[in-house]
């Protein structure tokens, strides 16, 4: 690319500095980005408070914060359950369901981040196109959580 | 047999964290070598990192978000390509040989370190579209605070883009890391998106791209809580202090520093693969 060429382009690229930056964005893309940056910055924080108590929690009781357990073969939602019927079958609260749900709440993080855009992309944005890849990125996770 | 206590597991992954946030590459690149060095199998270290880079593109992927600087229809295009690639990997390290993966990951941090003399494209970004690129509806603009002005962008080429994303995905996938230096090239090089644009969009895809190599990681029982744990939580935390530090510092003293981690760690996995060491 010469020199020459550069200089046509560079302003067709811009906006005058005084325009008003919020007028370019649709506000309903704006409420939508509002809303998964939140939902991500809320998943993480929720996973990192529950893995915070369960390994603190660990320490108190028994000294240290080794947690030695495997999760074998189980996808997230056999995950998941497996916790809470053992709770429901009478066994003590302790920290491992902390950790276990601090690290479900960090995979659903982006699966629920998918999931929202699908809502978005078909009842507000009313865009089939993209309601369309989101639903086939949802369908491909939700299979892929699924496995076993 | 590992001898890995959570207290070195949240401090190999405090720097890790903080290492890739500085090179925007996220922390596998440090954390996989760091943990097989310390007496971890590299394919436990694999499921263990994927899970962190869901953690650490998420986190960073809220504020880019937020900021409209994240392009969502190329993030949403690209993602249906980049977790099949992902599964595809994932399926694909569980099935293959020690040697073979440490030799893969060297490969791809050489490679890696090759593009950082790459510059970004910034001739300009209001191409000319393909139909495809046009239909995708693959346009946008955000307002460049460094600038002050509204940069308006249109992409191009989709129909590269999206088959090279699998391949993306596929190396996220197989070795555990977000492979955001090959995300951004095709980004950038290829569709002709600002660098901004680029590396943001690219944090976005990161995170689904993890969780789709992750669900395979975790049925197939390499995810252990114990060790997950404490490599989620100082990894976050690293990455939160290398964002902080990032901007204090000039790009170029970033490229040279990452330029040297990603030469020795490379040399290093590749050594490991074909066991000269």
């Amino acid at each position: 690319m010469t020199g020459s060429q550069d200089k046509p382009t560079q302003p067709a690229n811009t906006v005058p500095p005084g325009a008003d930056a919020g007028q370019q964005i649709p506000q309903q893309e704006h409420v939508m980005e509002l809303l998964i940056g939140y939902l991500l910055l809320a998943g993480v924080l929720a996973s990192v408070t529950l893995l915070i108590v369960g390994l603190v929690w660990q320490k108190i009781i028994s000294g240290h914060f080794t947690l030695n357990y495997l999760i074998s073969g189980m996808n997230l939602f056999q995950f998941v359950t497996a916790d809470f019927r053992t709770l429901l079958g009478g066994a003590s609260f302790g920290p491992r369901i902390f950790v276990n749900l601090g690290i479900a709440a960090l995979l659903l993080t982006p699966f629920i981040r998918v999931v929202a855009s699908v809502f978005f992309f078909a009842l507000a944005e009313r865009n089939w196109k993209y309601t369309l890849f989101t639903l086939f990125v949802a369908s491909v996770l939700t299979y892929s959580l699924f496995l076993r | 047999m590992h001898l890995l206590s959570p207290e070195l597991l949240f401090v190999i992954s405090i720097l890790a964290g903080f290492i890739g946030a500085m090179s925007g590459m996220g922390g596998g690149v440090v954390l996989i070598p760091a943990l097989t060095l310390l007496g971890l199998d590299i394919k436990h270290a694999i499921a263990i990192s994927i899970v962190s880079v869901i953690a650490t593109s998420s986190g960073a992927a809220s504020a880019y978000v937020r900021d409209g600087v994240t392009n969502l229809k190329v993030g949403m295009f690209l993602e249906m390509f980049t977790i099949l690639g992902a599964i595809v990997g994932a399926t694909v390290t569980l099935a293959s040989g020690d040697q073979g993966l440490f030799i893969a990951f060297g490969v791809v941090l050489l490679f890696s370190a090759a593009t950082l003399f790459l510059r970004p494209h910034d001739k300009g970004y209001l191409h000319r579209q393909d139909g495809m690129s046009r239909w995708l509806e693959l346009h946008g603009n955000y307002y460049d605070h460094a600038a002050g002005e509204t940069i308006q962008y249109r992409g191009r080429l989709s129909y590269v883009g999206g088959p090279m994303m699998f391949g993306a995905g596929f190396i996220a996938g197989l070795l555990g890391i977000g492979a955001g230096a090959l995300k951004v090239l095709i980004l950038d090089l290829a569709m002709g998106l600002p660098a901004k644009v680029s590396t943001t969009t690219s944090n976005l895809i990161i995170g689904v791209t993890a969780l789709a190599g992750t669900s395979i990681y975790l049925v197939a029982g390499l995810i252990d809580p114990g060790i997950a744990a404490p490599v989620i939580l100082g990894v976050v935390a690293g990455a939160f202090m290398g964002t902080r530090l990032l901007k204090r510092l000039t790009n170029t003293h970033v490229r040279r520093f990452f330029l040297v981690v990603l030469l020795i760690v490379g040399v290093e996995m590749l050594l490991r693969g074909f066991k000269v060491i």
